[in-house]
């Protein structure tokens, strides 16, 4: 049924895959997460004050423009965020086509997506838990790291095999304008070359990916919580 | 009166909330001072601002109004890394525990310690010695979710008396316990009062609570205090109409005077009188039959107190017969009205 080489080309399909979505997850995380903290704690009236520099920022309204901000990168559709970005993409990596190119705007499109969901996991955590460690004395800084990120463990990780199966979604998508990957698999053999039966096995690749990760995430997060 | 060690005072303290359609006062002027070493209760019904004033004592919440005092120390005018400092001195404990539910027993006890910079074994050491004194040392490594609700409040005042604190604001820190796990947690506050000299601050709903343990109480209603006092007093004669209706009505609804015609007489016992058999002496005497109406009294750091309300007989002359009898006993009795 395959062409010989075609096991390889899969093979090399799903370690592009992985690649794109490893690599892009993370650097979504180290994107998001701290916007999704921020979104947490500027959520109520005062002041949040940059460490060491000392200045003042008006929460709500930081919380206003990081929201806005975040809506606006999630509410473009991915497809077009793809061919958008392109410029960025080029300045960053110096092309537009591969997977690694398609990283940025896996990235872009993923970041404000993880900072919902880390902002939906941190509010989470029990008000009274976080005023129980204000009580204590506890700093702003200290009941993020000690408390909110703690205790909110067991959702993040929830978030996460989310977040990783939605991006290797993204990622197979992208390789409709030229990306890597199973998704350019897919397109170039199933729809240009009308070869249906390897379109279908990247299918099935892709579905075999998404349940693993889920899977194996899911029991991650049940095995970290200890309130079960 | 004598001078007293003031630890918490409370000057025309206000807290207003700002809400959708206007202002709520949740405190109007509260003037309140807690003695060093005491445990000072604070009931209410709800929503009458009990939260909000304990929230107010170690700044939680921020006073719209007023001062607070601790040990002398205005807390409003501290920067907030002093007021950290400050609060560690100031241990709190709550209905819901608010625990940390991904550390055990022990490591949320290791809370306070490890935020104020103390070193591992050290605080490990402290919170064991701790987990000892609420008897919780066998359960250590149990996550939260494995333990009681009592038990859990125990990992809590635990937690609350890591960082050696002269105060332990509880609020209504039993209400979500059964009765007997609630006497066994309220028989911990009154043990670690007297044995580590801490005070204790209870807010509470219940007038129980306040009897089993406090020894001055303040009524608070509608956003102020209606009446401050010893328990024994406010239990025996309640001056505010709130307090009356806390002391009255707890066991039971309010009785109603259906014959408002007929006389009817509250007769309160304080210590020893309550065992001196004056209701029935006085039906000896004037030969006729009381109706009890309400009858409630309680033993208050051993001695009883309480009260009963009873209806005198229609015969005008015996009732009147019945009243000069009280008069000549050594017992405190008004003719009532109405109830309450
Ligand atoms: N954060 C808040 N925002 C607005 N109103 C509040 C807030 N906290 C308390 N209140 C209001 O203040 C009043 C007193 O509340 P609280 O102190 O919780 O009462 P209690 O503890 O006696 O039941 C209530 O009317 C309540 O609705
Ligand atoms: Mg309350």
């Amino acid at each position: 049924m395959f062409k010989e080489g075609m096991l390889q080309v899969l093979g090399v399909g799903i370690y592009e895959t992985l690649y794109m979505t490893l690599i892009s997850t993370l650097m979504s995380y180290v994107i998001g997460l701290p916007i999704g903290l921020a979104l947490v704690s500027t959520d109520k009236e005062g002041y949040f004050i940059i460490p060491f520099l000392g200045i003042k920022i008006p929460i709500v309204w930081l919380n206003k423009l990081l929201g806005f901000v975040v809506n606006v990168l999630r509410s473009v559709p991915f497809l077009i965020l793809l061919i958008a970005v392109m410029p960025i993409t080029r300045a960053i990596v110096g092309t537009t086509i591969g997977s690694k190119a398609t990283i940025v705007p896996l990235v872009i499109a993923a970041a404000p997506f993880i900072a919902r969901m880390v902002e939906s996991s941190l509010k989470e955590v029990d008000r009274g838990v976080i005023e129980a460690a204000e009580s204590m004395g506890a700093s702003p800084f200290q009941i993020m790291f000690k408390v909110l990120l703690p205790e909110a463990k067991p959702s993040l990780l929830v978030g996460a095999a989310i977040s990783i199966t939605t991006i290797l979604g993204y990622s197979a998508m992208a390789g409709i304008v030229g990306g890597g990957g199973l998704g350019a698999i897919a397109m170039n053999y199933g729809y240009y070359r009308y070869q249906q039966d390897i379109m279908f096995i990247t299918v099935i690749l892709l579905v075999v990916i998404v349940q693993i990760m889920q899977e194996v995430g899911m029991k991650i997060a049940t095995m970290s919580d200890k309130r079960l | 009166m004598e001078q007293q060690d003031v630890i918490i005072e409370l000057r025309e303290m206000s807290k207003s909330f700002k809400v959708k359609n206007g202002v709520v006062n949740a405190l109007d002027k509260i003037d309140l001072k807690i003695n060093r070493g005491e445990i000072f209760g604070i009931i209410g019904m709800s929503g009458a601002g009990k939260s909000t004033l304990v929230r107010c004592i170690n700044l939680l919440e921020r006073p719209t109004e007023g001062q607070v005092l601790f040990d002398g120390q205005d807390l409003t005018v501290l920067k907030p890394a002093e007021l950290r400092q400050a609060r560690r001195s100031m241990g709190m404990i709550f209905q819901q525990f608010n625990l940390l539910m991904q550390r055990t027993a022990l490591e949320n006890v290791c809370f306070p310690l490890e935020i104020s910079g103390v070193k591992k074994e050290e605080a490990h050491k402290r919170a064991e010695e701790l987990l000892e004194i609420v008897g919780l040392e066998e359960r250590k490594n149990s996550y939260p979710s494995q333990l009681s609700g009592g038990q859990k409040q125990r990992v809590a005042i635990a937690r609350a008396l890591t960082t050696n604190p002269k105060v332990l604001l509880c609020d209504e820190a039993t209400s979500a316990l059964d009765p007997n796990t609630t006497r066994s947690i309220l028989k911990l506050l009154k043990d670690i009062n007297k044995r580590l000299g801490i005070t204790v601050v209870i807010i509470t709903h219940e007038m129980s609570v306040i009897e089993e343990v406090c020894q001055r109480v303040a009524i608070i209603d509608n956003s102020k205090i209606a009446e401050i006092g010893t328990v024994e007093k406010i239990f025996t004669a309640p001056k505010s109409s709130i307090g009356k209706q806390l002391v009255y009505s707890e066991s039971k609804p309010r009785t109603q005077f259906d014959d408002t015609n007929r006389k009817y007489c509250r007769i309160v016992f304080e210590g020893e009188t309550s065992f001196k058999p004056v209701l029935a002496n006085m039906i000896l005497e004037c030969n006729d039959v009381v109706n009890i109406m309400y009858a409630n009294t309680r033993n208050i750091d051993g001695q009883a107190y309480g009260q009963l309300i009873v209806q005198l007989p229609p015969d005008d002359k015996t009732a009147k017969k019945m009243i000069a009898y009280l008069e000549t006993q050594d017992v405190k009795f008004e003719q009532l009205s109405e109830l309450i």
